[in-house]
């Protein structure tokens, strides 16, 4: 047993055609997921129990199961149900890559609401009651006040769902989607080389992970730059 | 529904695999955390190193590279060793049980090892020095003021990663353990109802999540209790 350097040179830029399409599973599941967030966080704080429990039911049921049951329940599950087969967004459901981006976005959608509403109840209520005292209404409260403090609270946490979010795009591969861990396991079923293959894609991973965190810090820091200036 | 008759006793083995799993990952992930966390608050530095790398590396790579790469890593490993006292050996299997229990306690461990620094740092200096002061030794010290004092505030946490322990054994089933993803399988090969049956998986899971969100509530209680008293 040795490590096949070569190998490895012979490999990362194969691998690395499959970036293009982790890229993708991860900004499409993150922009639907945010949104579906936005309105599940809403629905969470109307203080309307018709809107609240709903919410409340669906976070605890996404959060409690795993994602890879998930994907399953899409991409194999739901071809069973005539319902969908019959509906406009059959071609969605048909193809490996609709599944895998639908059930990544319902994920994220619960895990990233409970963030935002960590955010919105972390806003200062002396704020909130200085916009009211100025005459602010409700709508112009939330969207002047709440919204851009919130955002900057529940950003450190949210860069880290993001990164969650890159590690479950690997679950991609078994749904025979050919993004960078799919395109391993082939190379490794053809070589058995799992050392040199899974290790040399475990450092680009943590390459894109790292320059996840770097970026986030980075909004924060131009989000959090009036506080800086008072230290 | 008539299609799951027959099927009861196979979830049935699954549910107790994934339970076994779950035990099993559980006491090494303990284990792998606070020997993380006590090389990281230690005063040497190449075990400061080592822990800041093992933190890096696992929180950083997607859960299925880890688990692919333990079960085919282990088994040409050990077949290589196997080869050099037995030359006629072809290959030897890992079990993905332990292959998968290992890799899965590995990853969380890396997350409870923050948990674990965080609260040991957060046990009041003020406790220690009395418990000196009274004349217990450091051992004495470690057993009876800071654990009492770090796994209250360590559960909270503690109880989001036994959520991501538990559903991190639905990946196991990729490298052939038969737990309840695997027994779906099977039984949507013998009915072809797919969506019930991950649906089945799906349910299963939902209770082991609640089971390990109720307990943790009860023992979070149950710490808590002598602050209750006072008001």
């Amino acid at each position: 047993m040795s490590f096949d350097t070569a190998l490895i040179v012979e490999s990362l830029p194969k691998m690395l055609m499959g970036i293009g399409l982790t890229f993708q599973l991860l900004v499409l599941s993150a922009v639907f997921g945010l949104i579906l967030a936005t309105l599940l966080m809403l629905m969470r704080i109307s203080g309307k129990w018709w809107l609240s429990w709903p919410a409340q039911v669906y976070i605890y049921v996404f959060r409690g199961t795993p994602i890879l049951v998930q994907i399953f329940i899409v991409y194999y599950g739901f071809p069973q149900l005539e319902v969908i087969r019959e509906s406009v967004l059959w071609p969605v459901f048909r193809e490996p890559f609709g599944c895998a981006v639908f059930a990544l976005s319902l994920n994220a959608g619960a895990y990233v609401s409970e963030i935002l509403r960590g955010g919105v109840l972390g806003v200062d209520r002396g704020m909130l009651e200085a916009g009211e005292a100025l005459g602010l209404s409700k709508t112009q409260r939330f969207v002047y006040l709440t919204t851009p403090i919130a955002t900057r609270l529940a950003l450190p946490a949210y860069g880290n769902d993001i990164i969650s979010l890159l590690k479950s795009t690997a679950l991609a591969s078994t749904i025979t989607l050919m993004e960078m861990t799919g395109i391993a396991r082939t190379i490794v079923a053809q070589t058995y080389a799992p050392y040199e293959i899974f290790i040399s894609l475990a450092i680009v991973y943590m390459v894109l992970t790292f320059l996840i965190q770097k970026l986030v810090a980075r909004i924060e820091r131009h989000l959090g730059r009036y506080t800086l200036k008072e230290g | 529904m008539e299609a799951l008759s027959g099927w009861g006793d196979d979830f049935f083995q699954g549910s107790v695999v994934v339970a076994q799993v779950f035990v099993a990952s559980l006491i090494l992930m303990v284990i792998f955390g606070l020997i993380g966390a006590a090389a990281k608050l230690s005063g040497n530095r190449l075990a400061r190193t080592i822990a800041g790398a093992y933190t890096v590396v696992f929180r950083g790579t997607p859960e299925i590279l880890v688990i692919l790469l333990l079960y085919f890593g282990t088994a040409l490993t050990l077949t290589a060793i196997a080869q050099l006292f037995n030359p006629e050996i072809r290959f030897i299997d890992v079990p993905p049980f332990w292959a998968g229990t290992f890799a899965i306690a590995l990853i969380v461990g890396s997350y409870a090892t923050e948990t674990f620094r965080g609260a040991f740092l957060g046990v009041t200096p003020g406790s220690i020095e009395a418990a000196h002061a009274l004349g217990m030794s450091n051992l004495q010290v470690f057993f009876y003021v800071r654990v009492p004092e770090m796994w209250r505030l360590a559960l909270p946490a503690f109880g989001n990663h036994m959520l991501s322990l538990i559903k991190d054994t639905a990946l196991i089933s990729i490298i052939g353990l038969n737990e309840t993803l695997f027994v779906a399988k099977q039984a949507i090969g013998a009915t072809g109802q797919p969506f019930t049956m991950y649906i089945v998986v799906g349910l299963i899971y939902l209770g082991f999540s609640t089971i390990i969100t109720l307990t943790v509530m009860g023992l979070e209680r149950y710490g808590n209790r002598h602050l209750r008293q006072g008001t």
